[in-house]
């Protein structure tokens, strides 16, 4: 697989279609990380295995804006998994970047694995081709896995006031940090809510309230957009469990409107629309 | 608890719920002085984040009222406010804040009683439920 992946960016580079290829490299103490490649001797550097677990659709947020004012943005080509190209699939269509201006490289995918460890999203995980690709590398798998919310399930047939104990716990442990928030390629806002002085609307204090606040607002934000990476747990120094609030909304969504995050690049995101016609109850 | 009076937000849409709520005050129809009405120039104007942050400062419930479905000012408005409350509720009460301290409804201008009517029950049901702000878990 690897080789087909680096003769692709090799061939790309040399014929300058794109100016920087994103895919991983072997990084420090066994552990894989993000690689950007702009000369095609360096693709020997790409790697692919079951520890890349990264989205990186987030770094073509550095790709969006030219070098220099007047000149076209760069092109770049990209490494996917079937659940970053979700992501991918919400950028095209908010219009952040341009489908042309990217090569995607569609990795099918067997799941990605946490020290060793199969993650419990890739279990559930029932695709493993991308939505969107300009090359898909790799063989179909036969074994899927199937979506079951059997967590999020967990914590809602708890009382109101156990779920309120239950993040609390959680919550108390956010530093503020914002690592969830810059690990997701969904949240690319010039100033975040969470950092906005004038108005102030979440407060500067690293207490109880403010943190409660930003996670609620931060997953709200991320309603129907979302698309299940978990970059934003893994990045997370306290380990506070994101993706129960991530999936709730998703299992939300989907009961709601019907609709999965990224699903193709053209139906915009369920908050972003409406039907006359719908009784929603509360 | 009673002598325990709720804080209860509100966020009246200015081309129906308001002066709804207008209505109720000159025909002379009391409700309770629970609620605090904020003027917001449609229900759509409302931002999740208005709620949270009302949440986050101790407001016990949140009210949003705006036009009928096919009624706003401004076309669609409310179909918008409709769904992004179907999904706040959901997730506020995910989160461990009873669903029931937020209220989505349409109020005409022409329902006074309606909305007079509408403050009673909410204040009874936020009543019920206890204070929000400030309360303390036990950990």
């Amino acid at each position: 697989m690897i080789d087909k992946i680096q003769a692709k960016a090799k061939e790309l580079l040399e014929r300058g279609q794109v100016s920087c290829f994103i895919g991983y490299e072997e990084g420090t103490r066994r552990k894989v990380r993000p690689a950007f490649i702009y000369e095609p001797q360096d693709v020997d550097r790409l790697i692919w295995d079951e520890r890349c677990t990264y989205n990186l659709a987030v770094y073509l947020h550095q790709f969006k804006s030219p070098l220099k004012r007047g000149e076209e943005p760069p092109r770049v080509g990209i490494l996917v998994k079937p659940c970053d190209s979700r992501s991918l699939n919400v950028l095209f269509h908010e219009e952040q970047i341009e489908r042309k201006r990217v090569y995607i490289v569609g990795l099918t995918c067997e799941g990605v694995k946490v020290n060793g460890q199969l993650q419990e999203r890739c279990q559930r995980c029932s695709e493993r081709v991308p939505l969107v690709y300009d090359l898909l590398v790799g063989e179909e798998p036969n074994e899927v896995g199937q979506e079951n919310y059997a967590d999020v399930a967990r914590l809602e047939g708890m009382s109101p006031g156990e779920r309120l104990a239950f993040w609390v716990r959680e919550f108390e442990r956010c530093i503020r940090c914002y690592a969830c928030r810059q690990a997701c390629p969904a949240c690319y806002c010039f100033e975040c809510v969470a950092e906005q002085l004038d108005p102030l609307w979440m407060g500067i204090a690293i207490d109880l309230p403010q943190k409660q606040f930003f996670h609620v607002m931060r997953a709200y934000h991320l309603a129907g957009r979302c698309s299940g990476c978990n970059a934003c747990e893994e990045a997370c120094p306290t380990g506070i469990p994101l993706s129960l609030l991530n999936r709730k909304i998703a299992k939300e969504v989907e009961a709601l409107f019907g609709y999965r995050t990224g699903q193709d690049a053209e139906t915009p995101p369920p908050l972003a629309t409406f039907k006359k016609e719908e009784e929603l109850p509360l | 608890m009673t002598d325990f009076e709720p804080r209860i937000i509100g966020f009246l849409c200015r081309w129906c719920s308001y002066p709804g709520a207008d209505l109720a005050g000159t025909s002379r129809i009391v409700y309770p002085p629970s609620l605090r009405t904020i003027l917001v120039p449609c229900s759509g104007r409302v931002d999740p984040l208005f709620v949270l942050k009302a949440f986050q400062d101790g407001a016990d419930g949140v009210m949003v009222l705006g036009c009928h479905p096919g009624d706003c000012h401004y076309l669609e408005g409310n179909y918008h406010a409709q769904r992004r409350y179907a999904l706040m509720h959901r997730l506020l009460e995910y989160v461990g804040i009873e669903g029931e301290r937020l209220l989505i409804e349409w109020v005409s201008a022409a329902e006074g009683g309606r909305f007079a009517e509408m403050v009673r029950e909410f204040t009874a049901q936020v009543s019920e439920l206890g204070p929000w702000g400030g309360r303390r878990v036990d950990r």
